[in-house]
C-alpha cells in the first residue's frame, strides 16, 4: 500500500500542533517538557518522511543527530527543575513569578 | 565522500579545537589541580587557560590565510558543513574577543564555586557559536545552535544562591526549546521543498519556485525559531526574565555573542538559501515572502522594546528590553536584502554586543557593591567612582546611538542600507519608524545617565572601590566605542571587502 507524503506530513503537523497547545496550556513542568519532546518528534516524522520521498538520506541522518540533542536537552532541563524544585519546591509554572520590574 | 583527510579537517577547525581543548583543560586543572586553592587564586588560572585558548584561536584566524573558495578543501570535502571565508573569520575573532570580555568581567563576582565548570561552558557556548556561523548546512546550523543554547540556559542558571537564576534559566529553556522545535520543523519543511540540507543547494531548488503555503509555513517557521534567538517581538518573553535573574556575566555573554553569531547565521540564511524567495515588504505592496514576515517582526520589536523599556526600574530588565529594540533596529540590515544591508547588520550587531558587554560590566560591579541592580542604586556613581560612571555614559549614549559614538554610526549605516534597497525606497516607512523609535529610546537610557551624574547618592554611600583589572576592562571597552564610532571604517572597511569576496566565489 502506498501512503502519499501529505498523510505524513499532515500527521505531523497534527503532532507539532498537539506540542505546542501543550507547551501554552500545561501547567505542570514536567508534561510541558513531554510536550516539547513531542514537537521535536513531529519534526522528526516530517524529515523522515521528506526523506523517503525526497530519495536521500540527508533527512535521517539528521534524525539521528536530533534524538542525540533532544537526550542531551531534557538532561539540562530536569537539572533546571532539579535546581528550581530544590529552592522553591515546586514545579508549577505559575510558581514562576518572582521576577517583576 | 571518500578520500576525506581526517588532518585537512583538523586544520580546518583548528580555531574551534583550540577553543574545546581549552575548555577541558579548564576544567581538568580547576578540578585536578586547585581543588583547594583559594577562589579568586582559582579563577585567575582558569580564566587565564581560557583566555589563552581564546587567543590563540584568534592568532591562528587572523594569521592563517584563508583558503580561496573554489579551491577550498573544506568545502570539497564536507560539502559545505564547513564554510571558511574571509568574512567567517572576521565574526570568528568578534565572538572570541567578545568571550575574552566576558571572562573579564566574570573575574571580579563571586556568584559560584564552581569555577571551571563555569569557563568551560562560557568556552563550550563559544565553540558552538563560532560553528554557527560557519555552517553553511542545516544540520549544522541546528546542531551548533544547540550547543550554544544548552550551554546558555545553564550558565544563566549557575547563580545556585539565588532563587531567580533557576527561574529565569527555566523560562529561557522552556522559549528555547520552543524556538528549536519551530526551527527544526521549519528546516525540515525547507529540506523537503529542496530535498537538500545544503544553502547553496537549496537556493537552486528554490529561486524559482512559486511561493506557496508550504514553503511559506516553512519560512514563517525558521523566522519564529530565530526570532526567540534574537528576542524579537512576539518571540522576546524570555529576555526580560533571563537578563535580570541570570548572573550578570552570564547576561552579558548572552545579549553579546549570541546575538552576533544568531543574527549572522539568520542573515545567511535568509539571503543564501531563501534568495528568490523573499516577497516584497514595501508599504502597501506587501507580496508573500520572508521580506514582509521580517519587517512585520522588526517594527513590532522596536516599538514594544523601546515603550516598554520605559517603565522598568531594573537596569538589568531596562537592557533586555533594549535589546528587543535593537534587534528590531539589526533586522533591517537583513531587510535591505543586500551587501551592503550585510556589512551594515554585522558592524551594529558587533558594536553593540560590545557596548553592552561593557554597560552590563558596570552593572555587575555597581550590583556586587550595592546589592541589586534597580536604576536608583546607580545614584550618585558619577561621585562615587568617576571611571565607572563615565564609562556608563560611553556605552548609554553610544546604545541610543549619539555620535560620534559606535552605535550611531551602525544605526546611521543600518538606515542607509534599507533606504536604499529594493524600488522607490520601499522601506521608508520602517526606516522613519525606526528613527521616531530610537528618539524614544533615547529617554530611558538618559534615564539611568540621570541617576548617575545628578541624582545625589544615599546618604551613608561610600566610594565605590573598584579594581584596577575590571577598570583597565571597562575603559578599553568604552575606548573600543567610542574608536569604531570615531573611525568606523577599521571594522566596515574590513567587512565590506570580505563580503565582496565572499560573493565572488
Amino acid at each position: 500500500m502506498h501512503i502519499p507524503l501529505e498523510h505524513y506530513l499532515i500527521v505531523s503537523g497534527i503532532l507539532f500542533s498537539l506540542g505546542l497547545l501543550g507547551v501554552i496550556m500545561r501547567r505542570n513542568l514536567l508534561v510541558i517538557y513531554m510536550c516539547l519532546e513531542l514537537m521535536l518528534n513531529a519534526a522528526n516524522l516530517a524529515l523522515v518522511a521528506m526523506s523517503r520521498f525526497n530519495d536521500n538520506l540527508n533527512g535521517q541522518i539528521m534524525v539521528f543527530f536530533i534524538i542525540t540533542v533532544a537526550a542531551a536537552e531534557v538532561s539540562v532541563g530536569l537539572a533546571l527543575i532539579v535546581a528550581l524544585y530544590r529552592k522553591r519546591q515546586t514545579a508549577h509554572v505559575e510558581d514562576l513569578t518572582t521576577m517583576k520590574n | 565522500m571518500s578520500g576525506i583527510s581526517y588532518s585537512e579537517i583538523l586544520k580546518l577547525v583548528a580555531p574551534e579545537m583550540l577553543v574545546s581543548l581549552a575548555a577541558l583543560a579548564v576544567l581538568a586543572i580547576d578540578l585536578l589541580v586547585m581543588r583547594e586553592a583559594p577562589q579568586r587564586y582559582r579563577f585567575w588560572t582558569g580564566a587565564a587557560f581560557a583566555g589563552l585558548g581564546c587567543g590563540l584561536a584568534i592568532a591562528w584566524l587572523l594569521a592563517m590565510n584563508p583558503p580561496p573558495h573554489s579551491m577550498s578543501a573544506g568545502l570539497s570535502l564536507l560539502q559545505g558543513t564547513y564554510a571558511d571565508d574571509v568574512l567567517v573569520r572576521l565574526v570568528k575573532v568578534a565572538l572570541l574577543v567578545m568571550t575574552l570580555f566576558t571572562l573579564a568581567i566574570s573575574m571580579e563576582s563571586n556568584f559560584t564555586d564552581h569555577i571551571g565548570e563555569y569557563l568551560a561552558l562560557i568556552l563550550l557556548a563559544t565553540v558552538g557559536m563560532m560553528f554557527l556561523v560557519s555552517s553553511e548546512n542545516l544540520l549544522m546550523v541546528f546542531i551548533s545552535l544547540e550547543l550554544t543554547s544548552l550551554s546558555l540556559y545553564i550558565l544563566t542558571a549557575f547563580n545556585k544562591r539565588n532563587v531567580e537564576s533557576a527561574e529565569a534559566a527555566l523560562k529561557y529553556f522552556l522559549f528555547g526549546g520552543m524556538s528549536a522545535a519551530f526551527t527544526l520543523f521549519g528546516l525540515s519543511l525547507v529540506y523537503g521543498l529542496a530535498g537538500s540540507i545544503q544553502f547553496s543547494e537549496i537556493y537552486s531548488k528554490l529561486h524559482a519556485a512559486k511561493i506557496d503555503t508550504l514553503l511559506l509555513a516553512a519560512i514563517v517557521m525558521t523566522v519564529i525559531g530565530f526570532g526567540f534567538k534574537i528576542a524579537a517581538v512576539p518571540f522576546h518573553l524570555w529576555a526580560p526574565d533571563a537578563y535580570q535573574g541570570a548572573p550578570t556575566p552570564s547576561a552579558a555573554f548572552i545579549a553579546s555573542g549570541s546575538k552576533v553569531a544568531s543574527f549572522f547565521i539568520f542573515a545567511k540564511l535568509m539571503m543564501q538559501a531563501f534568495a528568490g524567495a523573499e516577497g516584497n515588504g514595501a508599504w502597501r505592496h506587501f507580496t508573500p515572502g520572508w521580506l514582509p514576515v521580517v519587517a512585520t517582526v522588526a517594527a513590532c520589536s522596536m516599538l514594544l522594546g523601546n515603550l516598554a523599556a520605559i517603565v522598568q526600574g531594573n537596569v538589568k530588565r531596562l537592557l533586555a528590553y533594549s535589546a528587543i529594540a535593537h534587534a528590531g533596529y539589526a533586522l533591517l540590515g537583513l531587510l535591505s536584502n543586500s551587501q551592503q544591508g550585510m556589512s551594515s547588520l554585522i558592524y551594529y550587531i558587533v558594536t553593540y554586543g560590545l557596548t553592552v558587554l561593557g554597560a552590563f560590566g558596570v552593572v555587575a560591579i555597581v550590583e556586587e557593591r550595592t546589592g541589586d541592580a534597580s536604576i536608583s542604586s546607580f545614584a550618585g556613581l558619577g561621585r562615587r567612582q568617576p571611571l565607572l560612571g563615565l564609562c556608563m555614559m560611553v556605552f548609554m549614549l553610544s546604545l541610543a546611538g549619539i555620535p560620534p559614538l559606535a552605535g550611531f554610526f551602525g544605526k546611521f549605516y543600518l538606515f542607509t542600507a534599507a533606504i536604499g534597497a529594493g524600488k522607490d525606497m520601499g522601506m521608508l516607512w520602517l526606516v522613519i519608524f525606526a528613527i521616531a523609535m530610537s528618539a524614544v529610546s533615547l529617554y530611558y537610557y538618559l534615564q539611568v545617565l540621570k541617576q548617575i551624574y545628578v541624582v545625589p547618592a544615599v546618604e551613608d554611600s561610600r566610594p565605590i572601590v573598584v579594581p584596577v583589572s575590571s577598570r583597565i576592562i571597562l575603559s578599553l571597552l568604552a575606548l573600543v566605542v567610542v574608536v569604531l564610532g570615531c573611525a568606523p571604517e577599521l571594522l566596515l572597511g574590513r567587512l565590506i571587502t570580505a563580503i565582496k569576496l565572499a560573493s565572488h566565489q
